[in-house]
């Protein structure tokens, strides 16, 4: 969640390309803070909130560190006022969480048997046709090789 | 911390089949998850999953509960012989009662906690061995793991699920019969057991086979025979009633012929393997076979193209063929069949195979 602006900081160049997607993606999950939990399961209700915040932070890594369209200050500044979530990031960059969904998923300890969520498990070691969504962020797998 | 009477186990009591066919079946334990389905205290909670595919489970009542009657802590059903403890204790004609108003439960099972120890308090020992052979035979030969499956998603039945695909449950409509309404206290204490009911109707059937009016038929047939069971093994089985004149195998549709020189061998056999044969772990249904017809018949209205004349094909090919029961097969019926059986008179007692005249002896002008 981006922070209360007050007397802040003019942003840093570049800022104005990337504020409109932004803006998009906080309507968005205002929208999903919002919505009514009827009908959904319990486990279920977080579930848009999760995908959204990796949709910002996974648009903030993009054009950071792939495509290198905006400066060191511009991310700098996005990660400070809470587009972006640092620690997300900093497991995207490293070999086997590429495409992590959310950092609960990848923490063994909250789990009974000491593993990580099912869906860090590759395509290829489920059962064939079995369909999953795993019960923290509604993921459906995000082990790199698949 | 333990109160009096509280269960802290490391271990749980439970059958094969609920453990699944995974030998490195991963387990949580949970010290006073929840409360006996029997008695009421808290005891040690075990999950697990039983192999793929299959559905979480977890102990439903307690060690000392399930020592009582001998029973696996999860499917309450008796671990020697995996059969409802209804079954077992009218076969085996042991009533352990167990009282059911709650301060004499609480006091009975305190007793028999400090009685019994590790052991069961029902003993097999004391049982006759004629009724302990009835409970082997009803016992299944292999797990049954159907019962670990995923239960009917009642959304599902409803018409209302919206998970589709990911649903973890059941997408089936459930049957309704009288195995519906059960519940877990009867099954423990062995009362209104529709499961226990139907398996006791079904061992009650009458154990002797009529002997049929033909003293021609000297022949058994056999139904249930698998593919590893060979000629030499049911000439094996049935030598000792009498001599054997031929034995004919058909594994394609699961069944033998059996022809004894002697009736008084058929009889005989009759007697002992009716209800009783077991070849390799298979069990065969033994029944008289039907004569094999004699003289020459008119074509058969099952036959395609000449359903002309069918002046003959309603009479039985002898005397007893057509009127007999469905316990009377011949082995012509039987080269006709399907691999199973129809239901009792939708088979016809006339086959294209009985007409000599199929065969090239020609009765008729075929001029025309």
């Amino acid at each position: 969640m981006p922070k209360v602006k007050r007397g802040r900081k003019e942003p840093p160049e570049g800022w104005d390309l990337i504020e409109p997607t932004l803006e998009e993606l906080n309507r968005k999950m205002r929208e999903a803070e919002n919505e009514s939990h009827e009908g959904k399961r319990k486990v279920e209700a977080l579930w848009p909130i999760f995908r959204l915040h990796h949709q910002r932070s996974r648009y903030i890594y993009d054009i950071f560190y792939r495509r290198k369209a905006i400066s060191r200050e511009l991310y700098d500044y996005c990660l400070k006022e809470g587009y972006a979530d640092a620690n997300l990031i900093a497991k995207w960059k490293k070999t086997g969480y590429e495409k992590l969904c959310c950092l609960r998923c990848m923490q063994p300890r909250d789990t009974n048997y000491g593993t990580t969520c099912i869906c860090r498990v590759p395509k290829d070691n489920l059962e064939e046709g079995k369909i999953i969504e795993c019960l923290h962020c509604g993921c459906r797998g995000c082990a790199s090789g698949s | 911390m333990a109160k009096q009477g509280w269960e802290d186990s490391e271990f749980p009591i439970l059958c094969e089949t609920c453990l699944g066919d995974n030998p490195y079946v991963r387990m949580t334990r949970q010290g006073f998850g929840k409360e006996c389905k029997i008695c009421g205290r808290p005891f040690t909670i075990f999950r697990w999953t039983p192999g793929a595919g299959m559905r979480m489970k977890k102990t439903e009542i307690c060690q000392t509960c399930a020592k009582i009657k001998n029973t696996c802590q999860t499917c309450v059903l008796d671990l020697e012989f995996g059969l409802p403890v209804q079954v077992r204790d009218s076969v085996l004609n042991v009533q352990q009662v167990v009282p059911q108003s709650n301060v004499n439960r609480e006091f009975f099972v305190q007793n028999a906690e400090r009685e019994m120890g590790n052991q069961s308090l029902v003993d097999y020992g004391k049982a006759d061995s004629a009724a302990k052979e009835v409970l082997k035979k009803m016992t299944r030969v292999e797990p049954y793991y159907k019962r670990n499956k995923p239960h009917i998603c009642s959304f599902y039945v409803k018409g209302e699920c919206k998970r589709g695909d990911e649903c973890p449950f059941r997408h089936e409509l459930p049957v309704a019969n009288d195995l519906s309404n059960q519940n877990i206290k009867d099954r423990y204490y062995g009362q209104n057991d529709p499961v226990a009911q139907r398996m006791l109707n079904r061992t009650d059937k009458p154990n002797k086979l009529g002997q049929p009016d033909d003293k021609a038929i000297t022949s058994l047939f056999i139904t249930g025979v698998e593919a590893d069971i060979t000629e030499q093994d049911l000439r094996n089985h049935f030598y000792p009633f009498g001599e054997i004149k031929s034995v004919v195998v058909v594994h394609k549709s699961k069944c033998a012929f059996i022809n004894f020189a002697t009736r008084s061998a058929a009889e005989q056999a009759v007697e002992k393997a009716y209800n009783n044969c077991n070849i390799k772990g298979h069990v065969l249904r033994v029944q008289w076979g039907k004569p094999r017809p004699q003289g020459p018949k008119g074509d058969s209205q099952t036959e395609g193209g000449g359903g002309s004349s069918s002046s003959s094909g309603g009479a039985g090919p002898s005397g007893s063929g057509s009127g007999s029961s469905s316990g009377q097969m011949s082995l012509d019926d039987l080269l006709k069949m399907p691999a199973m059986l129809p239901p009792p008179g939708a088979v016809p007692s006339v086959y294209p195979s009985m007409d000599p005249t199929s065969f090239g002896t020609t009765s008729r002008d075929y001029r025309a």
